[in-house]
């Protein structure tokens, strides 16, 4: 790869007071072309465009610096810190006639690793880190969206994931913009993007994001793709004419519960058909809800915050099965069956919150949001974790996780006190008192 | 507990170089260029490879001169490939290198499903045989009509006509386009042709990357919309002309 920074070297700019200093290129596409790079001992990524790209886009810095300026919706998104042109006596060491511009961002850590990793099956990741991992990421788009702004270009090629949390990263936040404000020059990749921007009746907007967004959110699920079944099928080079049928115009959701033409092949694409089971009709349904009628209705497409309330949701159903200890998401009160081994799942210890139903499994988390219905669902402060006890994995806890001690009302009326980060057997257990409100265990 | 062991189906994205071998091409290190260059390609093609999981890639290659010879004859997964170097000698069989490619992309051995193939000519003279008819041979092929077919220039002798028939119809226009010859005048810009079809046209054909608005260069027909072309990136050696020849 020939690199348009000037490797080893630095750089002075316009906006910095102190040089920067190319440390190394850390990767190249058709955009640009990313280098770490040091500015004042501390270590940054710095993401310069090729003319090229520059030329297509003239609304490139202006979406930059007002994105800047907003600072990042949440802390899941590589936002760009700041704009960056070279000074006069810098332009000579840019490789590139016309010397451009670049933005800085944080570096990726290095244990965010690519979301095509998942999908193409290289990655060892729980049930429950994808679970969150796509929490995440609609709870990002969920504060995109609620600020006005659009993403536009949401794919598997943007998101980073954390396999052993399920926390995740997004990047290249170059098109995002107020919705609706510019037509942009992106229109996104296709087979993330709505049908509707494939066929060039719409630009990419906030109605799109949706579609791209329960795109993914069933890529990461199934490590498969909602539109190919029985149609991909019937195409012997999948090239542009042929993609434009599939995901334009003449789509259909594999599992269309009233069409099953254009069902997965049993041979073909096995991914669907196994892992497809493992869901709750709740999660399920918003998948329908914008793969049906939201393929041609915009409007219709389930909401970042349908997702969220979901996903949370079916978190909170995860249990195990007691034969292959697979991870299971039985609907609530039913009985069912593991989807991986087939055993009759056995019952388990539930907690009662004011406002949900949590299962005794290990790891699964209680959250505000359980006791307050007005908060907003998250994972990422949990008052308290279900623990297996270290020496008998059959004794289900509840550690204390908040920085308050609780009361623990016993079956026989004795109370006795749990202080934080301790963890109390589940089994004799009544109710937990807590200051976010009480937890009944459910037998 | 971890999720269940199954992987995003793909179908396999086919690369092939043909590669001239004349006798021309040893003059001014050439051979060692282009060797060199698809070297140096490599690593990249193996990342892109491993970024695309609806994609298998598998490369392939054939060199031409007084015959016409498969020089990788299996298609082989990118990560597995030693490129073992071409050595030039002899005259431009170009024409029984398409036919020899037009065998391939029969099926079989073709896949019944596939991506776009990819195919690269790479030559810095005129084919010494019947050209016409090699041509003809492969575009009577389906997955040949439905391949991306790309040709790099060597040097200032290469056939820019039998290219251009070779890579179809031209596009009009001026200025550098990806559906006309790519003129590589000296080693570094051979690299950069070679390290672009190798990744973003492999990242074009197998898909994910994301589109613009079209430009005149991206909605020319084709199986796929061309990626732009590397930047014109100026060389401290540009000045001093042809490096190699």
């Amino acid at each position: 790869m020939t690199w348009i920074l000037p490797l080893g070297e630095t750089l002075q700019m316009e906006e910095l007071s102190s040089p920067i200093r190319i440390l190394r290129a850390l990767g190249g596409g058709t955009q640009g072309q990313v280098f770490a790079v040091e500015v004042d001992g501390e270590a940054l990524a710095l993401k310069w465009y090729l003319p090229a790209c520059l030329a297509r886009d003239p609304q490139l810095a202006r979406r930059l610096s007002a994105s800047i300026r907003a600072t990042a919706p949440n802390q899941d998104f590589l936002w760009p810190i700041a704009l960056l042109h070279p000074t006069a006596t810098s332009r000579a060491q840019i490789r590139c006639r016309d010397a451009g511009f670049g933005y800085l961002m944080d570096l990726r850590p290095a244990d965010y690793v690519g979301a095509h990793e998942h999908v193409a099956g290289r990655l060892e990741i729980s049930l429950r880190s994808v679970l969150r991992a796509c929490f995440f990421l609609a709870d990002a788009f969920h504060a995109l969206h609620l600020r006005g702004l659009c993403y536009k270009d949401i794919s598997l090629g943007n998101l980073f994931l954390q396999p052993g949390s399920g926390r995740i990263l997004i990047c290249d936040n170059d098109n995002v913009d107020v919705d609706g404000r510019d037509p942009g020059s992106v229109l996104g990749t296709p087979g993330f993007m709505a049908p509707e921007v494939l066929l060039g009746q719409a630009r990419p907007g906030a109605d799109s994001d949706l579609f791209s967004l329960a795109v993914l959110i069933f890529r990461l699920l199934t490590r498969h793709d909602p539109l190919r079944g029985q149609r991909e099928l019937a195409i012997r080079c999948l090239d542009e004419p042929a993609r434009r049928r599939l995901y334009g115009e003449d789509p259909l959701f594999i599992f269309d519960p009233a069409d099953p033409s254009n069902r997965p092949d049993p041979i073909e694409h096995t991914a669907a058909l196994i892992t497809w089971p493992i869901y709750p009709e709740r999660l399920k349904g918003l998948f329908e809800q914008t793969f049906c009628r939201g393929l041609r209705q915009p409007s219709l497409r389930a909401l970042t915050g349908q997702w969220r309330r979901a996903l949370s949701i079916t978190l909170d159903q995860r249990q195990l099965c007691r034969a292959c200890g697979q991870e299971v998401f039985p609907e609530p009160q039913c009985a069912g069956t593991c989807w991986s081994c087939g055993s009759p799942l056995q019952p388990v210890l539930r907690l009662q919150l004011a406002h949900g139903e949590v299962i005794a499994a290990p790891d699964n988390e209680l959250h505000p949001h359980h006791f307050d219905a007005l908060l907003p669902e998250s994972l990422l402060t949990p008052l308290a974790r279900v623990e297996a006890h270290p020496g008998d994995a059959t004794i289900m806890g509840v550690r204390n996780l908040s920085t308050e001690p609780w009361s623990v009302e016993l079956l026989d009326g004795a109370v006795v006190p749990l202080q934080p980060q301790k963890t109390c057997n589940l089994a004799p257990v009544r109710r937990l008192t807590t200051p976010a409100g009480a937890i009944t265990v459910l037998r | 507990m971890p999720f269940p062991n199954v992987r995003l189906a793909n179908r396999p994205l086919h690369f092939l170089y043909l590669c001239d071998c004349s006798g021309s091409m040893a003059a001014q290190g050439k051979m060692q260029a282009l060797n060199q260059a698809i070297r140096q390609s490599l690593p990249g093609m193996t990342e892109v490879a491993r970024q695309n999981p609806e994609a298998r890639l598998l490369v392939r290659a054939v060199r031409f001169a007084d015959q016409a010879h498969w020089h990788i004859a299996e298609p082989t997964p990118v990560e597995q490939l030693s490129w073992i170097d071409l050595e030039a000698g002899g005259v431009t069989a170009m024409g029984e290198a398409l036919e020899l490619v037009a065998a391939a992309l029969q099926t079989p051995p073709m896949e019944e499903r596939a991506l776009p193939p990819v195919l690269v000519l790479i030559s810095d003279g005129q084919p010494t045989d019947d050209f016409d008819r090699g041509l003809r041979t492969l575009l009577r092929q389906p997955w040949a009509q439905k391949a991306v077919r790309l040709a790099i220039a060597l040097g200032h002798d290469a056939d820019l006509e039998v290219l251009q028939q070779f890579i179809g119809q031209d596009p009009g226009g001026s200025g550098r386009s990806a559906r006309r010859p790519l003129q590589a005048g000296n080693a570094t810009s051979l690299a950069q042709y070679i390290q672009w079809a190798s990744t973003a046209v492999v990242n074009a054909a197998s898909m994910p990357a994301s589109r613009m608005v079209p430009s005149a260069e991206t909605a020319a027909p084709g199986p796929i919309p061309l990626p732009d072309l590397p930047p014109t990136v100026l060389d401290p050696t540009d000045d001093v002309g042809p490096l190699v020849w």
